[in-house]
């Protein structure tokens, strides 16, 4: 089963080919505001090298936010059109998720920067009874300011918790500050591997676990700003 | 044998590129502004199947389109536009020839959705992207409804991000003869609208505004740019607002509907001037208005007037296809098609693409 994943949530292009279990290629390429440009010429490109076809595909894996809403739009319009070409099922997932399955732990938490001092983040623990495929979500992906973190995680003190990501020294620092137990994940780790996101991505589908395209939409976490002003100013309607 | 695509043009695709006498089948996709739109062309004047989303409702409130908002939506509308304009046009992805997409002018959000599904089904199928200008788009428009129009023509393109004079030898290019150096017509419109509190889209309110109004009762200025075929506005707008400021000082009250018939008629006075001097410098035998505002009925009105002494055609677009839509994105590729003008995958949106 040849799935495809796509990431453009955050500042790394990710691309990745899992063919049954095995590895056919990854490219994780910090390509900031490029996505646009370079996301198609460089499908085309890994296709050719390794002499597969579009037609050939039997699943898409998309990263689906939080991040760069342009950059969500833009994974997710690829792997909805390349869903609905080849009559593919499609799985939306979440960065966060991506993160922390590429991390070792028990209890996993990743970030990514929302600025201002927040961050977007989730918490998950190794599911151990699935021999750690899918991990347990404990908090659904927020936003949150840095120093609400330990009350966020006041019940998860006394675990080793690793922390992925961004902004991961200021989170570190904070949590310890607080009596926690925190651990840093390897920078070969520490970010969207589209590896990864397609592994998670054939696992779902292997497991009947697709999205349905028209309703395949990203996790903005965050209403446009427009509309953020008008309810300042007129209340929400 | 494979070639790697980073930027550079790539012609051999699996599917055959047709002759000028074969059928031509164009999946044409378009979402610059608040409507996502999908089209089905053949030999690029047919259309097959034209279909088109707006969101105008959604923007209402805030006077005008929110890109964010818009982006959000077309993402949502993307599939349910493309297959229904499949269905209607009763064929499938595997019939077309290639696809194209409008990749400016624009807002870059949107534009990024239609470019980025364009870019994606060229890929899938292997038939070429043609990457479109979304102003040469209401031009072609006139074409769709008029396949015989008798050329040499001169195009008035008029919308809320353009005012451009155009002369076409024949449907394959064109030469740009004169365009705005400040505002365009339709932003003009748009400003004054929101000024006088009429909202939001200007054109429409102010011609209905003006319906009622006195056309003469105020004198505003037209721009005079001398031998140029170029156009401008913002004096006009600094005019009115001047006009209203000191009004209101003076205490005295406003008839909108006055104020709105003479600015409309400033606007469609200096349009229809430079439009006249050049149809008779350049020989033309007919003439096409598009863009937003050739709907505008007194602009239409006033022109068929001064055209009439030079006995020339005058066309418009059907109301269908002055608003976007992708119809008119996919009869310009057509022709892009024929010249080989493909885009690479790499192509980037162009918020502010030029003709």
């Amino acid at each position: 089963m040849l799935i495809l994943g796509i990431d453009c949530s955050t500042d790394i292009l990710g691309l990745a080919l899992m063919d049954s279990n095995q590895l056919k290629g990854e490219y994780n390429l910090s390509l900031k505001r490029q996505h646009s440009e370079k996301l198609l010429p460089l499908m085309e490109q890994i296709f050719e090298l390794l002499e597969i076809k579009a037609a050939d595909l039997d699943g898409v894996a998309v990263a689906i936010g939080p991040g760069s809403f342009t950059g969500l739009r833009i994974g997710i319009t690829t792997a909805k059109m390349l869903g609905r070409i080849f009559s593919i099922p499609v799985k939306g997932i979440p960065t966060l998720e991506v993160i922390a399955a590429g991390s070792n732990g028990d209890y996993i938490l990743p970030l990514l920067d929302a600025r201002r001092e927040r961050v977007y983040y989730s918490f998950y623990q190794r599911n151990e009874n699935k021999k750690g495929l899918f991990l347990k979500e404990i908090n659904k992906a927020a936003s949150a300011a840095i120093s609400e973190l330990p009350e966020i995680l006041s019940e998860y003190k006394s675990e080793e918790i690793t922390i992925i990501g961004e902004m991961k020294a200021e989170v570190q620092q904070i949590l310890e500050q607080e009596g926690f137990l925190v651990k840093q994940s390897a920078a070969e780790n520490n970010f969207t591997r589209a590896a990864v996101l397609a592994r998670l991505g054939q696992d779902y589908i292997n497991s009947g676990q697709e999205d349905d395209i028209y309703q395949l939409n990203p996790i903005y976490l965050k209403k446009p700003q427009a509309e953020i002003n008008w309810q300042q100013k007129y209340g929400s309607n | 044998m494979a070639v790697i695509n980073m930027g550079v043009e790539k012609l051999n695709y699996n599917a055959r590129i047709k002759k000028e006498n074969e059928d031509i089948y164009i999946l044409a996709l378009e979402s610059s502004c608040d409507e996502t739109a999908a089209s089905v062309n053949k030999n690029g004047l047919e259309v097959l199947a034209n279909v088109v989303s707006s969101q105008v409702d959604l923007h209402k409130k805030f006077g005008g389109v929110v890109p964010e908002i818009a982006s959000r939506k077309h993402l949502e509308l993307l599939l349910p536009v493309i297959d229904q304009a499949l269905e209607k046009a009763g064929i499938g992805f595997e019939d077309l020839d290639a696809v194209a997409s409008t990749y400016g002018p624009g807002l870059v959000g949107g534009l990024l959705v239609t470019l980025t599904a364009a870019k994606t089904i060229s890929l899938a199928l292997d038939i070429p992207l043609i990457g479109v200008n979304h102003i040469a788009g209401h031009i072609y428009a006139n074409f769709i409804d008029n396949p015989d129009i008798k050329k040499p023509l001169l195009c008035l393109t008029i919308s809320g991000g353009h005012t451009d004079l155009l002369f076409f030898e024949n449907l394959r290019g064109y030469q740009i003869l004169g365009r705005t150096i400040d505002d365009a017509a339709g932003e003009a419109f748009d400003k004054i609208s929101r000024f006088i509190g009429l909202g939001y889209p200007g054109g429409p309110a102010i011609e209905k505004a003006a319906q009622t109004g006195d056309r003469e009762a105020i004198d505003f200025p037209r721009a005079d740019l001398g031998e140029s075929y170029d156009f401008s506005f913002s004096g006009l707008k600094t005019s009115v607002m001047n006009y209203v400021n000191n009004e209101e000082q003076r205490g005295n009250e406003i008839n909108i509907n006055d104020l709105a018939a003479s600015f409309q008629e400033a606007v469609v006075d200096s349009l229809a001037s430079n439009l006249i001097k050049a149809a008779k410098e350049y020989e033309v035998k007919s003439v096409v208005l598009s863009g937003g505002v050739a709907a505008n009925q007194r602009l239409r009105e006033v022109i068929a007037e001064r055209l009439k002494e030079h006995s020339l055609d005058l066309y418009y677009p059907p109301l269908e296809l002055c608003t976007d839509n992708a119809a008119m994105i996919g009869a310009v590729a057509y022709y892009q098609y024929l010249d080989h003008d493909f885009a690479p995958l790499s192509i980037s949106a162009d918020p502010s693409l030029k003709l």
